[in-house]
């Protein structure tokens, strides 16, 4: 049982998406002309469910790894949980006036005409920030980063470990309450990860911060989480404070449709190269 | 409604429960709060557009002119007949295509809102107002410096100004909120009606050829000038003109109802659009 108040709860959050294109276009415009409060519990022809009555808490202090085979519904529990689609059914709740900031991709709304310090200012103002608030950050943006010189070169020349390190650095100059990281530290070097991490370990023991660290590279999971939630096919099916454990079922379930004579050899291979 | 738990914690994104004026106070503090976003988007549009060309930023007054040029050279070869207009036909043509481009830009900027920034939309929150506000901004900064070239043009032709041509920059306002009004129902049926919004975009090129923008309103084609008696882009479009050339309008009355049913229909779009868009970001397939 955790003693930390809770920072974040999910309750009752199930979403659905449509298979097929013709009728994903027919269901928008119908929702919208036709019935515009549609039975939302009911799933239509080629409907099915992206997230199904998914309940979790995020406790002050923690980092909460999130993990799940592709497709299981990780980005669109994040993309409900930042504000991004609309909450259906269930609901999100946070303590008011918590400021919840989100990477997903680390290059959106990154221009690449644009230098690197240019871009510190576009990206903090599309968290949110005013232009004194980033001005305040950059010394910490510059040094944080390390980027040096090549803050003055445009972004579009950027290797993937420099985006990684800007758009990483201006997310956490925002400061945010409850961060959403979603497969953005994949990418970068060995030396900025660790400090990365190192970093997130700090921030987290600041009071009302906490994490939602969203990743399929398990061992940075097997670092940094406190604790786990597996997702399959839209639902939370398993969750642990035990690391080790709970990344142990994720990969057992990821393998569960081998068949079993194969399954011990691919489970000593997923190990080798991914814990 | 619930909306606060026993840990002291609030339901987050609730929208639908507010009053029509509460939206619209939300939507100002919004727009205040993200300005240096919108200060931010406009100046990326406006630079990216212009940063790779050689010719940069003049692009904004070559295509107007060479657009006026085609109908000079169809009306001075005679393949167009536009009707007795009151100031010089380069004048007039210059100056109303210049104003339809305004209405068709406003149209075409916002209804591929959703799918020029869908990328944008589904990795970022933030309010999709300061969006629309955005690329109205970048639209009547790309009108403004080939207009003032314009001007220079009908200086050039002898066209007179008085005080009532400053009021020109205010009566274009309901031409804005009607194109925008159409682009912004239009950009939600490109995610879902592909078909509708290409009949959309079809149908608001081929209105220029119904309204009085090459020809006159008294144009002798009988079926054509009852179509032009009916449109409202004949005033929305007309008054501005004469305003600027003549400092009158005959018809302002009409101006005025058609400026008036423009802003309840911005209003009703603007409504319609901030309620479905988010709705329709997680159907739009991003290419």
């Amino acid at each position: 049982m955790n003693n930390s108040q809770v920072i974040l709860s999910v309750r009752d959050v199930y979403k659905k998406f449509t298979k097929d294109i013709k009728h994903n276009m027919y269901y928008g415009i119908k929702d919208i002309l036709i019935d515009p409060k549609p039975n939302y519990m009911t799933l239509r022809k080629h409907e099915f469910w992206a997230l199904q009555n998914i309940n979790f808490d995020l406790y002050e202090g923690e980092i909460l790894g999130i993990v799940g085979a592709n497709g299981s519904g990780k980005t669109s529990l994040m993309r409900l949980v930042s504000g991004i689609y609309p909450i259906e059914t269930g609901k999100i709740l946070a303590r008011p006036g918590q400021k919840i900031t989100s990477v997903f991709a680390l290059k959106a709304g990154m221009q690449p005409l644009f230098t690197g310090r240019e871009n510190i200012h576009i990206k903090g103002a599309l968290f949110g920030m005013t232009k004194n608030e980033i001005e305040k950050k950059l010394s910490f943006i510059e040094e944080f980063s390390e980027l040096g010189d090549k803050l003055d070169v445009p972004f579009g020349n950027y290797s993937s470990g420099m985006s990684a390190r800007l758009a990483y650095t201006i997310a956490i100059a925002n400061d945010p309450d409850i961060f959403i990281i979603d497969e953005a530290l994949a990418v970068g070097d060995s030396v900025f990860k660790s400090k990365c991490f190192e970093h997130l370990k700090n921030y987290v023991k600041q009071p009302g911060k906490g994490v939602l660290f969203v990743s399929n590279i398990i061992h940075k999971i097997l670092r940094v989480a406190t604790r786990v939630i597996v997702m399959d096919e839209g639902k939370i099916i398993y969750e642990s404070t035990d690391i080790q454990k709970a990344l142990h079922f994720y990969i057992e379930n990821c393998l569960r449709h081998i068949d079993p004579a194969r399954r011990q050899k691919m489970l000593e291979t997923v190990e080798y190269y991914d814990l | 409604m619930e909306t606060t738990n026993t840990n002291g914690l609030t339901q987050l994104y609730l929208n639908d429960d507010k009053s029509f004026v509460g939206r619209f106070i939300d939507y100002a503090r919004n727009i205040k709060r993200y300005s240096y976003l919108l200060k931010q988007l406009v100046r990326i549009d406006i630079v990216t557009t212009y940063k790779r060309t050689f010719i940069g930023i003049s692009w904004l007054v070559i295509t107007p002119i060479l657009s006026v040029l085609i109908w000079i050279l169809l009306h001075s070869a005679g393949i167009i007949n536009p009707g007795q207009t009151d100031i010089p036909y380069p004048v007039y043509v210059l100056l109303s295509t210049s104003i339809w481009s305004f209405f068709q830009g406003s149209y075409s900027i916002t209804s591929n809102i959703i799918n020029n920034s869908g990328r944008f939309l589904v990795s970022a929150k933030f309010p999709h107002e300061v969006l629309i506000v955005e690329q109205i901004a970048v639209h009547c900064i790309n009108f403004i410096i080939p207009f003032l070239i314009n001007l220079l043009v009908l200086i050039l032709y002898g066209i007179k100004f008085s005080f009532a041509a400053l009021l020109f920059p205010v009566a274009l306002i309901p031409l804005l909120l009607l194109g925008t009004g159409i682009g912004l129902l239009t950009a939600l049926l490109r995610v879902v009606a592909v078909d509708l919004s290409r009949i959309t975009d079809q149908f608001i090129s081929f209105l220029m050829f119904l309204t009085p923008v090459v020809f006159t309103p008294k144009i002798e084609l009988a079926w054509l000038a009852n179509i032009v008696k009916y449109n409202p882009l004949t005033y929305l479009i007309g008054f501005p003109r004469d305003l600027l050339t003549q400092g009158i309008y005959s018809e302002t009355k009409i101006y005025l109802v058609v400026s008036l049913v423009s802003f309840l229909f911005f209003i009703f779009c603007l409504m319609i659009f901030m309620k479905y868009a988010g709705r329709l970001l997680e159907r739009l397939i991003i290419v």
